[in-house]
């Protein structure tokens, strides 16, 4: 499994963000992100200047995968939907398709109703985009290039000096 | 899994420290995030318990820079040493693309370090990763306290499989940036593609050529354009391409919801297009919405929104109709035609509402009540009238 790479194309991204901005303006919430069960960060809408989505990717990632193991102790496979609640703003968040997570953050401007009626209807979109994407980077294995590499490389001793 | 992401410019890799309980791999993290430039590295993020102790991982994102028109990311994640936390320990791994072991080199932690590397390897073994091709590198690391063991003694009982290995003292950072610079060029060897047509993907793109998708077109300035995904102001994630479109077309519209939700229906797309001829020259909407321009920027948003309200509070039991969208023209025309049929009133008085199309319905229905008469009372008045007449025309009353 760790010899696929996930690749993402723009216009795969381009369908998610419609998408994703849809569910948005429906919901009323403040901004959704799409992060990697592995914690990368797939893509973003709203307003999300403020935030740190690499951190807030990975942490969101951990929190969910922490939840699937809770789910197995008490004998489900897995929790599809989860919500945090906080005094202004709250995370919705709701699986898509086998490895991704849809993050969705409001605040007291909508319902906690109004945004899993939306995220339900996005994910079930987004799913069928993703499915469609998995297969295709299972079918070819396309990698990075030895240029990149090469180039990569030497840069790590510039940047990584004692 | 090494994951390319075309949209944001981004190759990201996920590496993790593995190890024994106070081996150091928490420190070998604290060190990189100390000594590696500022605008390299992200916030360094620990889940750990009170006492300093790592409870669920330790996160620190390092951006090496744009390689190519793309930015490499390396995600470096701890996992939590001690035995007990095993379930947590296991979630880390998911998704891993390379594995430093940090074992403790003293010669009483020598059963920790073993028992580690079997937990590991079971761990993997749980995601349906072989450990042996994975790229994984051995830190040796406490180098610097007395009586450690030799380095033969250690190699001898924990790599077997002659992995890479490097001596450290994470406290001081000895070692600590020569394993991050092995296990990252491991790493990108591994996600080297092996076919020669493929490897030509991430070099096309970056010369400025079309993308290897060729409905994927990206312009040749977008390598020079694209950030980093910390950078990047207002309008996240929007594509290159979709940048250069918005910078052609001077307001973006909204998405009409009907189109993008509903793209087969081609009848209510087609009545959509020939009413949108009237209404071209309004000057609330610059430039009609395409199928390809249906990209959604922070601005619009809050535009969308208010437009919204407007709609709505005109029309309450409407099927929260979008501005723009086909089940709003739609219906008002309908309106129109129901009007005629009591009134033929002129043409340029029947229809004298384009300038509020996609502003405001309420205007729109008073300016149509305006010039419509009540539906039941016209014509009764009208009918009395001929008939008065026409009985004094035949008895000839005057």
């Amino acid at each position: 499994m760790s010899d696929d790479n996930l690749i993402i194309y723009e216009e795969e991204i381009e369908k998610v963000d419609v998408i994703l901005g849809k569910m948005l303006k429906g919901a009323e919430a403040k901004c959704a992100l799409l992060v990697d069960k592995d914690g990368h960060l797939i893509t973003r809408q709203g307003f999300t200047h403020s935030l740190d989505t690499t951190a807030l990717a990975a942490l969101l990632a951990g929190s969910f995968a922490s939840t699937k193991e809770i789910a197995r102790l008490v004998g489900e496979s897995e929790f599809s939907v989860l919500f945090h609640q906080g005094k202004k703003d709250h995370i919705h968040m709701s699986l898509v398709g086998d490895r991704s997570i849809m993050v969705v953050i409001f605040d007291d401007r909508t319902t906690i109703g109004m945004v899993r009626l939306y995220a339900k209807e996005a994910a079930a979109e987004l799913s069928k985009i993703f499915s469609s994407l998995l297969d295709r980077s299972q079918n070819s294995k396309p990698g990075i290039d030895k240029e990149f590499t090469s180039s990569a490389v030497d840069r790590l001793d510039d940047i990584f000096q004692d | 899994m090494v994951s390319i992401n075309y949209a944001t410019r981004e190759v990201n890799c996920k590496i993790v420290y593995y190890g024994p309980g106070l081996s150091g791999k928490t420190t070998n993290l604290i060190y990189v995030h100390e000594k590696v430039p500022s605008s390299t590295k992200g916030k360094l993020i620990s889940l750990a318990t009170e006492a300093d102790r790592t409870l669920y991982f330790d996160f620190l994102p390092i951006n090496i820079g744009q390689i190519n028109g793309f930015t490499a990311k390396f995600q470096l994640y701890t996992v939590p040493g001690q035995v007990y936390y095993n379930a947590t320990r296991k979630l880390v791994l998911r998704g891993v693309d390379g594995l430093v072991f940090v074992a403790d080199s003293q010669p009483d932690k020598m059963d920790e370090n073993i028992e580690s590397l079997t937990n590991l390897k079971e761990n993997l073994a749980e995601y349906g990763y072989d450990y042996k091709e994975l790229p994984i590198v051995i830190q040796y690391n406490k180098r610097d306290l007395p009586g450690v063991l030799p380095i033969d003694a250690l190699e001898a009982k924990l790599n077997p499989d002659k992995w890479k290995y490097f001596e450290g003292e994470a406290v001081s950072g000895g070692g600590v940036f020569d394993t991050l610079k092995m296990i990252i060029k491991l790493v990108l060897a591994k996600a080297q593609s092996p076919s020669t047509g493929k490897s030509q993907k991430l070099s096309e793109v970056s010369s400025g050529a079309p993308a290897p998708r060729p409905d994927a077109q990206i312009p040749s300035t977008a390598a020079s354009t694209s950030e980093t995904g910390e950078n990047r102001p207002l309008e996240p994630a929007i594509s290159s391409a979709d940048k250069t479109s918005s910078i052609n077309s001077p307001i973006e519209r909204p998405v009409p919801i009907a189109a993008t939700a509903v793209p087969d229906e081609q009848p209510v797309l087609t009545r959509q297009e020939a009413y949108r001829s009237d209404i071209r020259q309004e000057p609330g909407l610059v430039s009609l919405p395409d199928e390809k321009e249906s990209t959604i920027q922070d601005t619009n948003t809050a535009n969308a929104v208010m437009q919204k309200v407007a709609v709505e509070s005109g029309s309450p039991d409407s099927d929260r109709p979008f501005p723009g969208s086909s089940t709003s023209r739609i219906s008002r025309r309908e309106r129109r035609i129901t009007v005629s049929d009591f009134q033929p009133a002129p043409r340029s008085q029947q229809y004298p509402v384009n300038d509020n199309i996609g502003t405001e319905d309420k205007n729109d229905n008073t300016e149509i009540e305006s010039i419509m008469p009540k539906p039941t009372m016209a014509p009764s008045t009208r009918v009395v009238k001929k008939k008065r007449g026409l009985f004094k025309r035949l008895f000839g009353i005057k």
